[in-house]
């Protein structure tokens, strides 16, 4: 049952499966693998030396270099205008680039068109699985880089990604880059393995078991794939071993398992696998922390955040009206005011996640919400969310890793050359990254997943997470919300002792109580507009904003 | 004169078809890649209908349809009403519709094999007419008022209806929908439902037209539906309309002045051009929903 | 004594692991007007949308005039006579004040068309602008339109949750003669209030909740002499 080529098969079949995989790690959907694929196999057979003049492995070689950069070009350029819209749009482009493909090889003439092209048999199931190696070990390897938690933490929340600094265009084009190189690779081998390119290889059934043994293997790097492909690839041959004639029974089986995984195991068999991460001891040496650059801070009492005239509409409805206000760094000022002030609309211009329908916003030499997220959040602003953002699939001390993206060093390509290097600064990242979740109180908790933490939890999480970036200017949403007395006692002091280290920290806050008891200055907020500022006691003693809060006593 | 008509013709199939993706994508924000899937399946089941249970074709047009709808039902139980509240839904309903397509024509394939199946030689009769000096068939005649009529009666049940208004609310906010009283699963299944029926008709046409119904021919169309929906604006029902109808005319001019093999490129350029130049669609407003 | 139109026992919902309401009882005389009072973030919310069906509760009971609708679906409640009148007001921007008002009516057939029209003559505002998408109106018109359209599905227990956010002084009073009429016309009523004073000024029977419980509660009146309303708002100095 397996024979030589079943056993050339699988190894294809599960490359074909990275390619998807490189993908839907990113939290996209591409279904143009099969159009890079072709795309290569042809290109590479039209101008790859013929294996009878140059040997069979110089011209498999040539064929695989051509083929890969044909489908990396392909993909790019498909990627450039698809990058920064949805998810959807990337689907629709993808499948409908592949359908295209097909189509024009099947009625263009040099293509042979239904027939395809004769190409010599040089692949050997050595060579496939070779392949397939070198292929897992860029994802094994590239996986716990500073690039592979960027892209698991743009699958998990592409917001919250980018206000932690990450490029999300740049890298989702970087993954889509990769499932094209793949998909070439795979293209390349098909072609050398079955002599021949045919555009009927490349179809729909074709993309729906790539997927299947992506989305079935998961995220568990070469079992995954291999077992998957292993599975669609026999089905046939027990079959025929039965004598069972039904071209249908494989294509259903494949689908109905895409469907059962998708609905009941939304990570694949490896979602069931719990992270490991060793947790670094942190006993007060930190003779390997000086690799995490620690961001240059303005001196205490400089602005850091200087608003003019903002102003925020929502269809003729007033959410910021005319906004003044500085921020100083080692301040920590509070933001108060009642349910559907501007508060969350006035802190999402701050962080450049909103633009101000007029006024600006300057922080930190940045016109925020003029500028792409991710460069405001380079300049030093960070930030957590009044519905928690965090990464949920990913463990405590990842999310806080990805905080610290700004600040830790690419080991990607360190890390597949295996050198040293790339280990220390991998080490000192974590370093960092457990040292910040130290501060909030939650080591213990590191290796446990974000989405199975209790709320107080996740709360100081994203704190943790924030602080990684080693912000100029720190802006906690609601961040006491759902925490009781104790809880909320703690993280006042907490808060209180990030600002007597010099950061600016802007703290909104429902709990007036807790900004009274922490903040040096208070800022309150109706219909969008600033009613008073000053001082705690001043602030709660003003009529106007007992008003607010109360009611008028007319 | 003739090419124009041709491509009118044929682009009112593709706008029948498309209309179905931009119904479900406009009212539920979800693309339905099952879509392909039942436009050959009622294909298939058209011929049957014909063929074995010697139904006249006016009278297998209706039945097909509610098959479709029976099919679109499925498919919204099977693979989008599982993922409800899921936050990873728009994602996941991508995947989950593929594999439901994946096993609809899986099991075409299982009962029709893989051969290719056709309308009896005289299921229609084939009166020509003379319009403007151009050569028309009945049949092409008969395809442009079902799929016009039915794309139009579509737009006025959303614009006009009780239902259509409810499919807004539902698109537009579904949680106030509920606090007013509307059963969102009801609507959503509906909304599914008719724009399956739409895709099965447009399935049953198509194969009446070329006179041959293939296993391929769901994700032949599927390139196009996606470029009308991309042209007119995602959601826009009007747009799908106007799509359609733009697709089929520049297919069929490319034909002429380019050559044939360009024909089934045309829908790509487009769909490219479109996503490079103007995402939102040539008559894409603002969306409701975001992300 | 006749049966309270609304009865709610040891009620507790829960997101994920987030207790957002606990053990909160509360019952709602026919006729009454009841408030419920706390800062945000107190459940006050959830409470209500736990009430019409909207999130699912995690313990507890409640009973709409006799009936258990703990686990009854909201489209059903709305058909019953049950309706609320969300917080943020959600209506629906892109369609026509006519067509929200028409939503209103989603169970009444042609019934509504009469209730519509009631409610032309009584909200100016709307008849003048039917035609334009709601999203044009301004936010206390908007207001207006939320309430009318569920008046127009002729509600016996309304449920109004922060009917005053986000609007003008002025506007507020607008707002609460309006809650006041609706009440007087028999309709009972529970309010839920950011805006404590006004609030309380308004209600027959208040309860005061502070996360997820219930801390205080009493006549109206006697709450709103109470110091201690004011520190669950502005927090102990």
């Amino acid at each position: 049952m397996f024979t030589e080529s079943t056993v050339t098969f699988i190894a294809l079949g599960a490359i074909f499966a990275f390619s998807f995989y490189a993908v839907l790690n990113a939290g996209q959907l591409s279904l143009g693998q099969a159009g890079f694929a072709s795309v290569a196999a042809y290109t590479s057979v039209l101008l790859a030396p013929d294996p009878d003049v140059v040997g069979d492995l110089p011209a498999l070689l040539a064929a695989l270099v051509i083929g890969t950069t044909a489908g990396t070009v392909a993909a790019v350029v498909l990627g450039l205008p698809t990058m920064h819209l949805r998810g959807v749009f990337l689907a629709i482009a993808t499948l409908g680039f592949a359908e295209a493909v097909r189509i024009f090889l099947l009625n263009a003439e040099w293509t042979g068109g239904a027939q395809g092209m004769t190409v010599p048999k040089v692949v050997t199931p050595a060579i496939a699985w070779a392949v397939l190696a070198v292929v897992a070990y860029w994802f094994w390897r590239s996986a716990p880089t500073r690039y592979g938690r960027a892209l698991e933490a743009i699958r998990e929340d592409e917001l919250a990604a980018g206000a932690m600094g990450i490029d999300v265009g740049r890298h989702r084009l970087g993954a889509f880059a990769t499932a094209g190189a793949v998909a070439g690779l795979y293209g390349v081998l098909w072609a050398y393995t079955v002599r021949l390119v045919g555009p009927a290889d490349f179809g729909f059934t074709a993309a729906i078991d790539g997927l299947v043994t992506a989305m079935v293997g998961g995220t568990t790097v070469f079992i995954g794939p291999v077992v998957g492909s292993t599975f669609l690839t026999m089905i046939p041959e027990i079959q025929r071993a039965l004598g069972v004639e039904a071209g249908w029974i494989r294509p259903f089986v494949a689908g109905l398992l895409l469907l059962v995984v998708i609905l009941f195991l939304p990570g694949g068999l490896a979602g069931r696998i719990p992270r490991r991460l060793r947790v670094p001891e942190l006993d007060g040496a930190d003779g390997e922390g000086g690799a995490v650059g620690a961001r240059e801070r303005a001196p205490r009492g400089d602005v850091v955040a200087r608003l003019t005239g903002l102003s925020k509409d929502y269809g003729g409805v007033h959410a910021v009206r005319d906004v003044d206000l500085e921020i100083h760094s080692g301040e920590l000022l509070g933001l108060i005011g009642p349910n559907g002030a501007g508060k969350t609309t006035l802190v999402n211009m701050i962080s450049g996640l909103v633009a101000p329908s007029s006024g600006e916003a300057r922080v930190l030499g940045v016109a925020a919400g003029r500028t792409p997220v991710h460069r405001v959040a380079a300049a030093g602003v960070s930030r957590t969310f009044q519905h928690s953002k965090l990464f949920g699939r990913l463990s405590a001390l990842e999310n806080v890793l990805v905080g610290g993206h700004l600040v830790t060093r690419p080991t990607l390509v360190r890390r597949l050359l295996w050198l040293p290097s790339a280990r220390r600064d991998e080490r000192a990242a974590l370093t960092h990254a457990a040292r910040c979740l130290d501060r909030v109180g939650m080591l213990d908790a590191a290796s446990t997943r974000a989405n199975a933490l209790s709320y107080g939890d996740q709360r100081r999480l994203e704190i943790a997470r924030a602080l990684a970036a080693d912000p100029s200017l720190l802006i906690l949403d609601e961040p006491a919300a759902g925490m009781n007395q104790v809880e909320a006692g703690e993280l006042a002091r907490l808060i209180r002792s990030l600002a007597d280290d010099g950061l600016a920290v802007l703290l909104i806050e429902h709990n007036v109580g807790l900004v009274r008891q922490v903040c040096d200055r208070v800022v309150v907020l109706d219909f969008g507009e600033i009613i008073a500022s000053g001082a705690p006691s001043a602030v709660a003693a003003d009529p106007r904003v007992v008003e607010a809060y109360l009611g008028t006593e007319a | 004169m003739q090419q124009l008509l041709n491509g009118l013709f044929i682009g009112s199939i593709y706008a029948l078809f498309a209309v179905g993706f931009a119904l479900v994508f406009g009212i539920l924000d979800r693309l339905n890649l099952a879509h392909p899937a039942v436009f050959a399946a009622s294909a298939f089941i058209g011929i049957e209908l014909v063929t074995v249970g010697g139904l006249p074709f006016w009278a297998a047009l209706p039945a097909v349809a509610v098959v479709g709808a029976l099919l679109g039902l499925i498919v919204e139980r099977v693979a989008f009403r599982p993922l409800k509240g899921r936050a990873d839904a728009h994602f996941a309903g991508l995947i989950s519709s593929i594999a439901v397509a994946g096993m609809l024509i899986a099991l075409l394939q299982w009962r029709y094999g893989a051969e290719t199946r056709r309308f009896p030689a005289d299921t229609f009769p084939a009166t020509r007419f003379d319009v403007l000096g151009a050569q028309v068939t009945l049949l092409q005649v008969v395809i442009v008022a079902v799929c016009v009529t039915l794309v139009v009666g579509l737009t006025w049940l959303v614009a006009r209806s009780r239902l259509g208004r409810g499919m807004r609310a539902v698109a537009e906010n579904p949680t106030a929908a509920r606090v007013l009283g509307v059963d969102v699963d009801r609507v959503t299944a509906t909304t599914f439902a008719i724009s399956a029926a739409l895709g099965a008709v447009a399935g049953a046409l198509f194969a009446m037209n070329v006179n041959s119904a293939q296993l391929g021919m769901g994700s032949a169309i599927e390139l196009k539906g996606l470029a009308v929906i991309v042209v007119g604006g995602m959601g826009s029902l009007p747009g799908a309309l106007v799509g359609g109808l733009l697709l089929g005319v520049a297919e069929v001019f490319a034909v002429q002045y380019l050559g044939s093999a360009w024909r089934d490129l045309i829908a790509f350029a487009l769909l490219f051009g479109i996503l490079l130049l103007r995402p939102q669609g040539l008559f894409g407003g603002r969306r409701a929903r975001q992300v | 004594m006749t049966q309270p139109a609304l009865e709610v026992e040891h009620l507790s919902v829960r997101y994920g692991r987030v207790e957002a309401v606990r053990d909160v009882s509360f019952s709602v005389a026919e006729g009454s007007l009841v408030t419920l009072v706390g800062a945000n973030g107190a459940g006050k919310s959830t409470i209500i949308n736990a009430v019409s069906g909207i999130v699912r509760p995690h313990g507890g009971r409640v009973r709409f005039r006799g009936t258990d609708i703990t686990r009854t679906p909201a489209h059903k409640l709305v058909a019953r006579g049950l309706v609320q009148v969300p917080e943020g007001r959600q209506i629906l921007a892109t369609l026509t004040v006519a067509e929200n008002l028409a939503m209103g009516g989603w169970h009444r057939g042609r019934a509504a068309a009469r209730a519509i029209d009631e409610m032309y003559q009584r909200f100016g505002v709307l008849g003048e602008r039917r035609d334009l998408p709601a999203g044009t109106l301004s936010g206390g018109e908007q207001q207006m339109l939320a309430i009318a359209r569920a008046l127009v599905a002729e509600p016996v227990l309304l449920l109004l949750d922060e009917p005053s956010m986000g609007l003008a002084p002025l506007v507020v009073n607008e707002v609460f003669d309006v809650v006041a009429q609706i009440r007087e016309a028999g309709t009972t009523v529970v309010l839920v209030e950011q805006n404590a004073r006004r609030a309380l000024r308004a209600a027959d029977h208040g309860y005061v909740l502070r996360t997820g419980e219930v801390v205080r509660s009493g006549p109206a009146a006697e709450l709103l002499a109470d110091d201690d309303v004011v520190q669950a708002y502005l927090g102990t100095a």
